[in-house]
C-alpha cells in the first residue's frame, strides 16, 4: 500500500520536474530540475526492487553526468540571447506534435500489457547476481563498453587539444 | 540469248560507272567512245531482240534478272518484258538516244565536266530502259524515279549558276507530287489484285469478272503520276525551266524519251483504261486543255528553247488526247514521230546557239538561213513535220489523232476535235514563226556577231541530217497497225465514218494556213505582228506571263506552306512545344529543388521537429495498417 | 491504472517532454539536458519490463545505456564549449553554418 503510494509520488515528482525543466529560464535551474528527475527515478527503480540500477543511476547519472553539466554551466556565460527569449519559433507546432506523439504512444503501449507480478525475489537484482551475469554471460558487452570509454577519453583529449590550438 | 534484255539494261549502267569513276582520268576520247559506244551496242542488242520476237510469233520475251524481296508467300522480282510496245519504245530510246549521245560529242566539246555529262547521260539511259523494259510496276517505278533523278542532275548540270540549280530542283519536286498519285495507284492495284505485273493487271481487267478495284480510281491516280512526268496541267511548270540544262539534254530527256514515260504508262495499262471511261475522259480533257494552252503560250515566247519546250508540252497533250479516246497505238505513233522531229528541232536549236556563241533570244536573230545552211535545212524539214505538212511524219500521226478525237466511240466528240484542230493550227503558226524569226528576214545581229556565225561540226550536222531524214520517212511505218494486236484501235462511230476524207483535207489545210499566217505576220520586219500585239495588250501580257501559273502557285501554295512551316511547326511546334516541354521539365526540377532546399537551413530545431513529425506519422500509419 | 501502465505512461511522458524540449528551447546546454531526459525515459521502460521478466539481461542493458550516456556527454560538452567559444553565444540560432 505504502509502496504503491511512494511509487506514484516518485513518478509524479519525476514528471513535474521534467515539466519544470522546459519552463525554467536559467540553465542552472534546469540542471537542478533534471537532478530532481533523476533522483526520483532512482527512487522508482529502488521501489521496483532493482537496487543495483538505482545505485548506478545516482552514481553515474547524477554523480558524473549532471556534475559535469553543472560545471559547464558555471563556466559559460549564460545570459545571452537564449536567456532572453527562451523558446524557439517552433513552440506551437512542437507542442501540438508532442501531444500527438503522446496519443500515439499511449494507443500503442497501453493495450496488451502483461499483468504485474510481484513475485520477484530481492536477490534477483542484487549486486552479486548482477556482476556474475555481467562478467560471465555478458563479458563481451563489458569489453566493448570499456573500449567505448577509452574512445571517449581519447576524443575528449583531442577536443581539448583542438581548443588549445585555437587559443594558444 | 535468254539474258539479252538484262544486257540491254546493264550496258548504259556500265557506261555510267566507267565514265563516272574513271572518265576524268582517261580523257575525252575514251569518254566519248564508251559513252556513245555502249548505247549503240544496246541499240544493236535491241534489234536482235526484235528479230527474236518476230521469229517467236511476237510472243512476249520475259526474263527474270533477280528476286528482290520475298515477303511471306509473295515475291517481288526484277524482271523484264519485251513485246511489240516495248520493242517500239526500246528502239526509240536506244536509237534516238545514241544519236543524241554522238551529237553531244561536238556540242559539249569545250565543257570542263565532259566525263560527268556522259556519265549522267548513260545513267539516264539505264533508268529509261529499266522503265520501258520493266515487267512489274515496281521496276517501272524504279526507272521512273531514276529518270527523274537523272533529269535533276542534268538540268542542274551547270550547278554553279543558282538559277539552273533551282530549275533542277523544281523539276524534281514537281515530279514528286505526281509520284504520290502514282504510288497510291500502285497501292490500290496491289491491294485489289495482289500483283504489280502489268500484263497480269491488264489480263485481270480484260478477261474474267470485274475485279474489286475501281479501274477509274486507279486510272486517275496513275494519270496524276503521268501528269507530273509528262508535264501536263497542273504539273507542267517544270518543263520550260528545264531548258536551263544543256540542249542535247533537252532533246533527249525533255522531248524524245523521259516526258513520254507518262504516255507509255497509260498505253501499257490499256487494259485498265479501256474499262475506265471516266478516267479516260479526264485524260482527254486534260490533254487537250494542256495542248491548247501551251500552244498559245508558245506563240509569244522569245527564247528559242522555250518555244520548243511549250511545243513539247502541247504535243504531249495531243498524245494524251489520243490515249483518252482509246487510240493507244496512235498515241505511241505520235510519240515515235515526235521523237524524231522534236529531237531534230532541239538539236537544230543547239546548233544555232552554238553558231551564235550562246545567243538564245530569237528577237536578236534573223537572216541565218544562208550562213548555216545545213542547220537551216534540217530545222525547216522538222518544222514542216511538226506542222503536219504531208508526206512528212508528223502529218500521219497528227491526222490519226485528230480523226480519232472526232470519231472514236470511246469519248470522241466534235468539241474535242475542234480544240485539237485549233491546237494543230497554232502549232503550225508558232513553229513557222520560230523558223521565220530565226532564219529569215534581215539580220538583227551585230555585224561582228554575224561575222562569227559558223556551221557546226559534222558530228552535229550529221545527226541533224539523220533525224531530218527520219522525220521525213518515219511516217510511212504503219505503227498503229503493228501495235494493233496488242493495243486495239477503238471503234469508230458509224455516223462519222463519212468524215474521214474531209477531215484529212482539213488537217492539210490547217498546216498550210499556219505557214501562210506566219509568213504574213512576220514578213517585212514583222510589223503586222507588232500591230496585232498592240491591239490586244492584255491578252499579250497574259500569254507572255504564261498565264501566271508559277506566280499563282507561289502565292497560293508556297507562301501558305512556308507560313505553316515557319509559324506553326518551327516557332510553335518546335520551339514552344518541344523545347518548351524539355525546358519546362528542367525548370520544374529546378524549382522543386529550390523549394526542397529550404528544409536544410541549418536550424537544428527544425530538424528535430521533423524527426518528431516523422515518428508520429510512421507510428500512426503502422497502426492504421495493422 | 496499475503499476505497469503508470510506469509506461511515465516513460512515454518523459520521452515526449524530452523531445519537446529539444525543439522548443534555444539554449544548447538545455537541449543537451533534454536529451538526457529522453534517455531516462527509455531507461524507465527498460527497467519496468526487466523487473517484470526477472531478466538479468535487462539490468545489464540498462547499465550499458548508462555507460553510453556518460560517454556521450563527455564528448558533447567539450564540443559545445568549443562552439560557444567561437560564436560567443549559447543560442542555437547562431549555429546555422551548415545550411543549404
Amino acid at each position: 500500500m505504502i509502496e504503491t503510494l511512494l511509487l506514484y509520488l516518485f513518478a509524479g515528482t519525476a514528471l513535474l520536474a521534467a515539466v519544470a525543466m522546459l519552463v525554467l529560464r536559467h540553465p542552472m535551474r534546469v540542471a537542478l530540475a533534471l537532478v530532481v528527475t533523476m533522483l526520483a527515478l532512482a527512487g522508482v527503480y529502488a521501489l521496483l526492487g532493482v537496487h543495483v540500477i538505482a545505485v548506478f543511476q545516482v552514481l553515474i547519472y547524477v554523480g558524473a553526468v549532471m556534475v559535469f553539466m553543472v560545471y559547464v554551466i558555471m563556466l559559460l556565460d549564460v545570459r545571452d540571447r537564449s536567456y532572453v527569449g527562451k523558446f524557439s519559433r517552433l513552440l506551437v507546432p512542437a507542442s501540438v506534435g508532442s501531444v500527438l506523439l503522446l496519443a500515439v504512444l499511449a494507443r500503442a503501449l497501453w493495450q496488451d500489457l502483461p499483468a504485474p507480478s510481484t513475485a520477484v525475489g530481492e536477490t534477483a537484482f542484487g549486486v552479486q547476481q548482477f556482476s556474475i551475469a555481467f562478467l560471465n554471460e555478458y563479458w563481451l558487452h563489458f569489453e566493448l563498453v570499456s573500449v567505448l570509454l577509452v574512445v571517449a577519453i581519447v576524443a575528449a583529449l583531442a577536443v581539448i587539444k583542438a581548443g588549445w590550438r585555437d587559443h594558444g | 540469248m535468254n539474258r539479252l534484255l538484262t544486257v540491254i539494261v546493264l550496258l548504259p549502267l556500265a557506261g555510267f560507272l566507267v565514265n563516272g569513276l574513271l572518265g576524268n582520268r582517261l580523257g575525252k576520247r575514251f569518254v566519248s567512245f564508251v559513252g556513245c559506244g555502249l548505247p549503240l551496242l544496246a541499240f544493236a542488242a535491241a534489234i536482235v531482240c526484235v528479230l527474236d520476237l518476230r521469229t517467236g510469233g511476237f510472243a512476249p520475251l520475259v526474263e527474270t534478272a533477280y528476286t528482290w524481296a520475298v515477303v511471306g508467300d509473295r515475291s517481288f522480282d526484277i524482271s523484264f518484258y519485251f513485246d511489240r510496245l516495248t520493242a517500239v519504245m526500246v528502239l526509240i530510246v536506244t536509237g534516238v538516244g545514241s544519236l543524241i549521245h554522238i551529237y553531244s560529242i561536238g556540242y559539249m566539246k569545250d565543257d570542263a565536266s565532259y566525263a560527268r555529262y556522259f556519265a549522267y547521260l548513260n545513267l539516264f539511259l539505264f533508268f529509261m530502259l529499266l522503265l520501258v523494259l520493266g515487267r512489274s510496276l515496281l521496276v517501272l517505278f524504279v526507272g521512273w524515279e531514276g529518270v527523274g533523278l537523272a533529269s535533276y542532275l542534268l538540268i542542274g548540270f551547270w550547278f554553279d549558276d543558282p538559277d539552273k540549280a533551282r530549275a533542277g530542283k523544281k523539276a524534281f519536286l514537281t515530279n514528286r507530287i505526281g509520284d504520290a498519285g502514282f504510288l497510291l495507284g500502285m497501292f490500290v492495284l496491289y491491294q485489289g489484285l495482289g500483283t504489280l505485273e502489268m500484263e497480269r493487271i491488264n489480263a485481270a481487267f480484260m478477261s474474267g469478272p470485274a475485279p474489286a478495284v475501281s479501274a477509274s480510281l486507279v486510272g486517275i491516280l496513275l494519270f496524276i503520276g503521268a501528269c507530273g512526268k509528262s508535264a501536263q496541267i497542273p504539273l507542267h511548270v517544270w518543263l520550260p525551266d528545264a531548258m536551263a540544262g544543256p540542249t542535247p539534254v533537252s532533246a533527249l530527256i525533255h522531248a524524245a524519251t523521259m516526258v513520254t514515260a507518262g504516255v507509255y504508262l497509260v498505253a501499257r495499262l490499256s487494259g485498265v483504261y479501256t474499262h475506265a471511261p471516266e478516267a479516260s475522259a479526264a485524260i482527254a480533257a486534260v490533254g487537250v486543255l494542256t495542248a491548247f494552252f501551251a500552244a498559245t503560250i508558245a506563240l509569244v515566247q522569245t527564247d528559242i528553247k522555250k518555244v520548243l519546250a511549250y511545243s513539247t508540252i502541247s504535243q504531249l497533250g495531243l498524245m494524251f488526247v489520243a490515249l483518252g479516246v482509246g487510240a493507244y497505238g496512235v498515241a505511241i505513233f505520235h510519240l515515235y514521230t515526235h521523237a524524231f522531229f522534236k529531237a531534230c528541232l532541239f538539236l537544230g536549236a543547239g546548233s544555232v546557239i552554238h553558231a551564235l556563241g550562246g545567243e538564245q533570244d530569237i528577237t536578236k536573230m534573223g537572216g541565218l538561213a544562208r550562213k548555216i545552211p545545213i542547220t537551216f535545212a534540217t530545222f525547216a524539214v522538222a518544222t514542216a513535220a511538226i506542222a503536219g505538212i504531208p508526206p512528212l511524219a508528223g502529218f500521219f500521226s497528227k491526222d490519226e489523232i485528230l480523226w480519232f478525237a472526232f470519231a472514236s466511240s470511246f469519248g470522241g466528240s466534235p468539241l474535242l476535235y475542234a480544240a485539237a484542230a485549233g491546237t494543230a493550227l497554232l502549232t503550225a503558226l508558232y513553229m513557222f514563226r520560230l523558223l521565220w524569226l530565226t532564219f529569215f528576214g534581215a539580220s538583227r545581229l551585230s555585224d561582228a556577231a554575224m561575222h562569227h556565225v559558223h556551221e557546226s561540226p559534222p558530228s552535229m550536222t550529221g545527226i541533224l541530217i539523220v533525224l531530218a531524214a527520219l522525220s521525213t520517212v518515219g511516217g510511212f511505218v504503219a505503227l498503229p497497225h503493228f501495235l494493233e494486236p496488242l493495243l486495239p484501235l477503238p471503234e469508230v462511230r458509224p455516223e462519222r465514218v463519212a468524215f474521214e476524207t474531209p477531215l484529212l483535207f482539213v488537217s492539210i489545210a490547217l498546216a498550210f494556213v499556219g505557214l501562210a499566217g506566219a509568213a504574213f505576220l512576220y514578213s517585212r520586219k514583222g510589223e503586222r505582228a507588232e500591230r496585232l500585239c498592240r491591239q490586244f495588250p492584255a491578252l499579250h501580257r497574259v500569254l507572255t506571263g504564261k498565264y501566271f501559273v508559277d506566280e499563282a502557285y507561289e502565292r497560293f501554295i508556297d507562301r501558305p506552306l512556308f507560313w505553316i512551316s515557319e509559324r506553326v511547326f518551327l516557332q510553335f511546334g518546335d520551339r514552344k512545344v518541344f523545347d518548351g516541354t524539355l525546358h519546362g521539365i528542367a525548370a520544374l526540377g529546378r524549382r522543386t529543388a529550390a523549394v526542397l532546399t529550404r528544409v536544410q537551413n541549418g536550424d537544428l530545431h527544425l530538424y528535430a521537429f521533423l524527426v518528431l513529425a516523422g515518428i508520429v506519422a510512421s507510428l500512426a500509419w503502422s497502426w492504421r495498417h495493422g | 491504472m496499475d503499476k505497469i501502465q503508470m510506469l509506461v505512461a511515465l516513460s512515454a511522458g518523459l520521452f515526449a517532454l524530452g523531445l519537446l524540449g529539444i525543439i522548443v528551447r534555444r539554449n544548447v546546454l538545455v537541449m543537451l539536458m533534454c536529451m538526457e531526459l529522453m534517455l531516462n525515459g527509455v531507461n524507465v521502460m527498460l527497467v519496468t519490463f526487466a523487473q517484470q521478466a526477472g531478466s538479468t539481461a535487462g539490468a545489464v542493458l540498462v547499465f550499458l545505456v548508462f555507460v553510453v550516456a556518460a560517454a556521450e556527454i563527455a564528448i558533447a560538452i567539450p564540443i559545445v564549449l568549443l562552439l560557444a567559444r567561437r560564436k560567443h553565444t549559447l543560442d542555437i540560432d547562431a549555429y546555422v553554418d551548415l545550411k543549404g
